[in-house]
């Protein structure tokens, strides 16, 4: 037995609530896909930020050791050749030199062990400046016993050496900080590429799920059709089978129709026929139900009595024709003519009278011949003869 | 002669002198005392006396009549130029300092009047002055994203030609919280 197939509105509707519902889920992995991705690229941005610090810290350390180089070798070179340009270069190195302490001073103040290096770089800086600004205020003050003393009491390179091992291990911490943050870009990098390509695959698959959800829809509603062209081709078969037999049947009515026609007429002939037959009869016919009541007479009885025929009908047969008794027998107890049907036997030839309109008798002869209906008597026939030599 | 292309004839020849003197005009070289001897001077009129100037770099801040009369400098000379004029017509100024994150420096001149600062970059565009949030991080953030770059810090400093030494007085950290920026008090107090 074939299960029912769904109805298309219901089979429509929850498909169309599944597709939309798999649609929110895609859009609802989109959104997510595109929140984490923002906030992953938002950290990588930031990152990126401060490995650009540590870049910026490094940059800004080494010009630090470089303007305290050149500053160092301007004005040693002003002192020995007195050449203004040299004084003007070496003032315009120390002033970069506070710059740039200034710019890493900022940015390391949130990194303590930086920041305390920086400070030591500061302070170095500022003695080899100092010492500069003796040397310069030596020269051009123009003691040259003073300049030598200084320069003999000068650390010289030993002094710059200290700067740049402070500077070394400036750039040696902001390095393996560099290493710590590029490694932390890279892995914000990777999330967010294994973010975008999850969110990928797993939208893939839930468009897949919503193709095979189409696709079994379709699948489901090519069934439920071919279910139904089944049964419509099973009701058309019916209502051929049903349309030929009513066919048929229609045909057979026909001719039972026109047969019935067919013997309608002959029987109206026949009893037009039987009814001239009787009105030819010259005696007088009655026709009698069993009650004795007169239910149909022939011309004859209209000839001699008077009455129209609508007179008699209904009317008992006594009120036109009774038995007269014989001369000498007693009268009877019963009825004879209705004693003839009950008994279904015929009664032949007795002395009858039949009276007219206007009240007169006319002797008779009266026969009852009882009617049968398979065997049973249902009427009689009465005939009155007003002629003939036994009156 | 149809008097209508006469008038038209003339009506030419004057545009082209005007042009020509226009254009004589702009290319005469000025001096910073022409600058400051000008009364009607505005953030706009300044920038646009710069349109024809080269780009070259100088590791100093070029002497100002220098940087006029050879009509060749930098973002550094312009900026501050730029307050060291503005500044004597009354403009509240600021000279900031942008360092991006290639390791090169950027200046600019911010004028609090016209909430925008004044940019040797755009000296040869009908826009010479840039828009600009009060913020050093603000304006940070939009100089270095004329390079299509980040910025690492920035900082205000002032600039005397006769000391000619720069002094940097606040200094902003791009990875630092905004909220601990040196001015984001000063900005909110005043906002």
């Amino acid at each position: 037995m074939k299960a029912p197939a769904p109805s298309t509105d219901v089979m429509r509707d929850r498909t169309v609530r599944r597709i939309l519902a798999f649609f929110a889920v895609i859009s609802a992995v989109l959104v997510a896909i595109a929140v984490v991705s923002v906030r992953n690229i938002q950290r990588s941005a930031a990152s990126s930020d401060w490995v650009n610090h540590t870049h910026a810290v490094i940059l800004e350390v080494n010009d630090v050791l470089s303007a305290v180089r050149v500053g160092d070798a301007a004005v040693l070179t002003y002192v020995v050749t007195g050449d203004p340009q040299s004084r003007v270069a070496g003032r315009e190195a120390f002033s970069d030199v506070d710059e740039h302490l200034a710019a890493a001073k900022a940015l390391t103040r949130n990194e303590p062990a930086q920041h305390e290096e920086v400070a030591r770089l500061d302070t170095l800086a500022a003695k080899r400046i100092e010492f500069s600004g003796e040397l310069l205020a030596a020269r051009q003050s123009g003691q040259p016993d003073a300049v030598r003393v200084l320069l003999a009491s000068d650390a010289g390179e030993e002094a710059l050496a200290d700067l740049q091992r402070t500077a070394e291990n400036l750039t040696n911490e902001e390095m393996n900080l560099l290493a710590d943050r590029d490694r932390t870009s890279f892995l914000q990098a990777q999330m967010t590429r294994w973010t975008v390509w999850s969110g990928v695959v797993v939208n893939l698959i839930l468009l897949g799920g919503v193709v095979w959800l189409i696709s079994d829809d379709i699948a489901a509603r090519r069934r439920a059709a071919a279910v139904l062209q089944e049964a419509n081709d099973v009701l058309e078969a019916r209502v051929r089978e049903r349309t030929a037999s009513l066919t048929a049947a229609n045909q057979q009515l026909v001719i039972e129709n026109l047969e019935r026609s067919w013997l309608g007429q002959s029987q109206e002939h026949q009893i037009r026929y039987n009814q001239l037959i009787i009105d030819s009869i010259s005696d007088l016919v009655f026709v009698l139900t069993k009650a004795l009541n007169i239910s149909r007479i022939n011309p004859a009885v209209v000839h001699l009595t008077g009455f129209e025929s609508q007179d008699l009908i209904h009317q008992p047969l006594s009120r036109v024709a009774r038995l007269l008794a014989e001369p000498r027998a007693a009268a009877p107890l019963v009825n004879p003519i209705a004693r003839a049907l009950v008994e279904g036997r015929d009664l032949r030839d007795q002395p009858a009278e039949v009276e007219d309109r206007n009240g007169k008798a006319t002797p008779a002869r009266l026969s009852v011949y009882p009617l049968r209906d398979r065997d049973k008597v249902v009427g009689g026939v009465v005939i009155l003869r007003t002629g003939g030599p036994n009156l | 002669m149809n008097p209508w292309g006469q008038r038209l004839r003339w009506a030419g020849l004057g545009a082209i002198c005007a042009g020509l003197a226009f254009t004589v005009a702009g290319l005469r070289a000025f001096t910073l005392s022409d600058l400051l001897g000008d009364s009607r001077m505005t953030p706009k009129s300044f920038a646009g006396r710069f349109w024809d100037f080269d780009y070259q770099v100088f590791p100093y801040v070029q002497d100002p009549d220098v940087f006029l009369k050879t009509k060749t400098g930098n973002c550094q000379d312009y900026a501050i130029m730029a307050d060291y004029v503005l500044k004597r017509k009354t403009y509240q100024t600021r000279l900031i300092h942008v360092v991006l994150a290639c390791g090169s420096a950027h200046d600019v001149c911010y004028v609090d009047q016209v909430k925008g600062y004044l940019d040797f970059n755009n000296r040869v565009y009908a826009r010479t002055i840039q828009r600009s949030g009060r913020t050093i991080r603000e304006i940070a953030d939009r100089a270095a994203a004329s390079f299509d770059q980040d910025w690492t810090t920035a900082s205000v400093y002032t600039y005397d030609y006769t000391e000619d030494f720069k002094h940097l007085t606040l200094t902003v950290v791009k990875t630092d919280p905004p909220s601990e920026d040196p001015d984001a008090a000063t900005e909110f107090a005043s906002r």
